[in-house]
């Protein structure tokens, strides 16, 4: 017992480089060999989809995309997954970036989505583009979008579009799905634009934010949440196109196993150490 | 696959083992990475700053072609920049679709005041556009954060505890207990951040419990937070994996096998040098 | 003097009270200003503060090659790095089919390389590294000190393992035996007697496994043990109410230090 108790405490006092090669191989390992884990959606996620689901047939969705190719490991695919959905079911997509590399990512989403559905430029789908100003983009939107948005990223005046005919301002959606990393996101976007308005929105969000985010969520200002990588994973297992948001579920659980038993033999340590300097 | 993008994958893969050699230790890998990053994304924002908020909305009123005139001697002093930066001065004015509106010269002046508190002498110059800043963000935000973060957030935690049809506890349905939770641990948790009166007594045995609620939301942050770093990780390694492949000539595995005998030689030559004894 | 002190308190009292007069108010000319010039002019004041950070960046590293201070040669790279970027985006676009301006924001130009290639791998693998210090900070700082301590770890712990495809695949049944186990070592510190702990431990392990058979070992019931359920739980009620609490205060304190702001009796900003 004495050996045991020992070899324990030698390993909490072990070099830290130990433990980020143990992380490293955690994460890396299996990219290499997929266990294959079910995906299981949670409420939150669940109330996404079946808020997506209960929209009329050929409803006006606003994709706000407010991340860059940092954080695009846990929002692209949720965003990608969105579109299959969006575009299965007929509706109308407009989007807008807040953040200058949002247009980057949405474009790559669009492309690799968009022609599998048939859908048409202009007729089924619109990039409005990136606007700076933070708030002053959203509170505008509310007031007047035409006056934000004259034209589309392709240069288009906004009056030659098809599908921005009965669009003039932010009521004239349907619904709003914030694709956010920070700031600004959808905070922003509940309190200059749905919290005064009757559109209601959906967000999608990076593991960090989602804590913040969560008592919106519960208080319905936000019709639930997709919690970072994990819930872009259940997205798309909602709705039925794998991606790579699948595809790092394995690396994330054994990952969070490896931190959770580190985190375990550390206080066991603790507690072996904590008893013998109690004896003495 | 073009050249410009095998050589930038190398340059990618370079600087992300770079930062990641940090791990073993501080070295002038990392270092080199460290200051190309601080450099790299100065310039960056410089720019986006400039060509998305400035060039745009500030000089694009200030001289629009619109109102565009070569007898204007408004317009003359844009042909003097014109021939000095056309780039950011185009023929004819600059086309962003506003109208001509002189007073975007204050935001100008007060822009320019900030730069020139640079030097000691003007630096209370800094205070005029720092005053228009906070007082925009103040109003935008008192009723901004009232409306979403209080009157919201308080309607929601009148939750119903009577005569509601609905069970006593249900695991992942609405349920009496629930809402009890709700309510005790959002009141309780405000009143662990009412200072003003000594936490002692009832009051003290009323924030004890609000503080539990409080660690167990951190410690629901702090398994979001793991998870979103660990995301990031696997999004840096499935980029490493993806240079790592013929189209790229391999680049992960040439550029960790070079970092790799450089930072063992470093090291073995650093075992190499005596120890200084204190005596 | 009146510019230093008295200027900026009535800027910030008069746009102060104009930006929130603007929420009640429908006269089109505040409205204008308020949603829109108001907010351009915040952005562009912004971005001149921006500018003024980068130069100071800039004079304090050439001061620092200039000195010869200690890793000078570190702070040329720094130098370096910013010219490229300002050369890409004011001098050398490198796709003479993008106009300037949207060269920032379209494909196939030395901006958008930069971008792709150095930025983007820099500022991912930055925000990357923390996880290898989470875990690593986790491991040698997470103890239960205390009861908080260990509601802390415990919420944090059902989290992690509840919110991944891994949860899902754990038992309720595995996670009663590690309850009954836990259960043991806690009795065993109240009566210290092995005899006792030995019939707890092995009453736990019978009930739970005759529970068990007797209910088919579902793999999600009963639902309290479920990682799934119960972090979802855990996520959904005390979670919320701590976060919400936080939120609440956040939410009055900015409304408090807005108002303060606004009626000139908070003066930071001019360093009073």
């Amino acid at each position: 017992m004495n050996n045991i108790s020992n070899f324990i405490l030698k390993f909490t006092q072990v070099d830290r480089r130990w433990i980020f090669l143990i992380i490293g191989l955690s994460v890396l390992l299996p990219l290499f060999f997929p266990i294959g884990l079910p995906i299981r959606a949670t409420a939150t996620t669940q109330k996404v989809y079946d808020t997506f689901e209960s929209l009329e047939p050929n409803s006006k969705v606003l994709l706000s995309c407010e991340y860059g190719p940092s954080t695009k490991p846990e929002i692209h695919p949720m965003v990608v997954a969105l579109l299959h959905q969006l575009f299965r079911e007929d509706h109308k997509v407009y989007v807008t970036c807040l953040w200058p590399d949002g247009q980057f990512m949405a474009a790559e989403a669009l492309n690799e989505v968009a022609g599998l559905y048939n859908k048409v430029y202009g007729n089924d789908y619109v990039i409005l583009g990136y606007k700076p100003g933070n708030e002053a983009v959203i509170k505008g939107m509310v007031r007047d979008l035409r006056a934000i948005f004259s034209t589309d990223v392709k240069n288009t005046k906004v009056d030659e579009i098809p599908m921005m005919e009965g669009v003039y301002k932010f009521e004239d959606f349907d619904f709003l799905f914030s694709a956010s990393a920070g700031f600004p996101g959808s905070i922003e976007w509940m309190q200059y634009a749905t919290d005064n308005t009757n559109v209601k929105m959906s967000t999608g969000t990076t593991s960090i934010m989602v804590n913040d985010i969560m008592p919106f969520v519960v208080s319905d200002q936000i019709q639930g949440i997709l919690a970072g990588m994990p819930g872009a994973a259940e997205y798309e297992k909602l709705v039925g196109k794998p991606g790579i948001g699948t595809s790092g579920m394995d690396a994330q659980s054994l990952a969070h196993l490896v931190i959770v038993f580190f985190i375990i033999f550390g206080n066991i340590g603790y507690f072996i150490e904590r008893n013998k300097t109690k004896k003495y | 696959m073009i050249f410009n993008e095998i050589f930038g994958a190398w340059i990618a893969v370079f600087f992300t083992l770079a930062i990641f050699s940090f791990l073993y230790k501080d070295n002038p890998f990392y270092k080199i990475a460290e200051h190309t990053f601080i450099g790299v994304s100065a310039g960056y924002w410089l720019s986006i700053g400039f060509w998305t908020i400035i060039q745009p909305n500030l000089l694009g009123r200030l001289w629009p072609s619109e109102g565009y005139s070569e007898s204007s001697l408004w317009y003359n002093i844009y042909n003097i920049f014109n021939t000095l930066v056309p780039s950011i001065f185009p023929d004819g004015g600059i086309d962003k679709g506003h109208s001509m509106d002189l007073t975007y010269l204050i935001p100008f002046v007060l822009g320019m005041m900030m730069i020139l508190s640079i030097f000691k002498r003007f630096s209370w110059m800094a205070r005029w556009g720092i005053a228009y800043t906070v007082a925009i963000a103040a109003g935008l935000r008192a009723y901004g954060y009232l409306n979403s973060y209080i009157l919201n957030q308080i309607k929601a935690t009148i939750v119903p505890l009577a005569n509601t049809g609905y069970p006593i506890f249900h695991i992942s349905e609405p349920s009496l207990l629930n809402n009890l939770i709700i309510l005790i641990g959002t009141i309780t948790g405000l009143l662990y951040f009412f200072f003003s009166k000594e936490q002692t007594g009832n009051f003290g045995k009323l924030t004890r419990v609000g503080i539990y609620f409080l660690m167990i939301s951190f410690g629901a942050s702090f398994g979001f937070a793991v998870m979103g770093r660990i995301s990031l990780l696997i999004g840096r390694f499935v980029d490493l994996i993806t240079y790592s492949k013929a189209e790229h000539h391999h680049a992960t595995l040439w550029i960790l096998v070079i970092m790799v005998i450089i930072l063992a030689y470093s090291a073995f030559m650093d075992s190499k040098k005596p120890k200084n004894d204190n005596i | 003097m009146i510019w230093k002190r008295q200027v900026p308190i009535f800027i910030v009292i008069f746009f102060g009270f104009l930006t929130l007069f603007g929420w009640f108010t429908d006269q089109s000319d505040i409205k204008d200003f308020v949603d829109i010039h108001g907010l351009q002019w915040y952005s562009i004041i912004s971005t001149f503060a921006m500018f003024l950070g980068i130069i100071t960046l800039v004079k304090l590293q050439v001061l620092k090659i200039l000195k010869k201070q200690n890793g000078w040669q570190y702070s040329i790279v720094a130098v370096s790095g910013l010219f490229l970027s300002i050369i890409a985006g004011f001098v050398f676009k490198g796709n003479p089919d993008v106009e300037w301006g949207a060269h920032v924001i379209e494909e196939g130009t030395l901006f958008k390389w930069i971008f792709d290639f150095i930025f983007t791998p820099l500022s991912a693998t930055m925000f990357a590294l923390l996880a290898f210090f989470v875990a690593s900070a986790s491991y040698r700082a997470f103890r239960i000190r205390n009861f908080e301590a260990t509601l802390l770890l415990i919420s944090g712990m059902i989290i992690m393992i509840g919110r991944v495809p891994l949860g899902s695949a754990i038992s309720s049944w595995f996670v009663l035996y590690i309850l009954v186990l836990i259960l043991g070592i806690v009795v065993n510190s109240i009566f210290k007697n092995k005899q006792y702990t030995a019939i707890f431990v092995a009453f736990g392990v019978i009930g739970v496994t005759v529970l068990g058979s007797s209910m088919g070992w579902p793999l999600d019931k009963p639902g309290i043990f479920y990682l799934p359920t119960l972090q979802e739980w855990i996520y959904r009620y005390p979670n919320v109410a701590g976060a919400r609490s936080i939120s609440i205060g956040i939410g009055l304190g900015i409304f408090a230090t807005s108002i303060r702001y606004i009626l000139g009796l908070e003066k930071s900003y001019i360093g009073e």
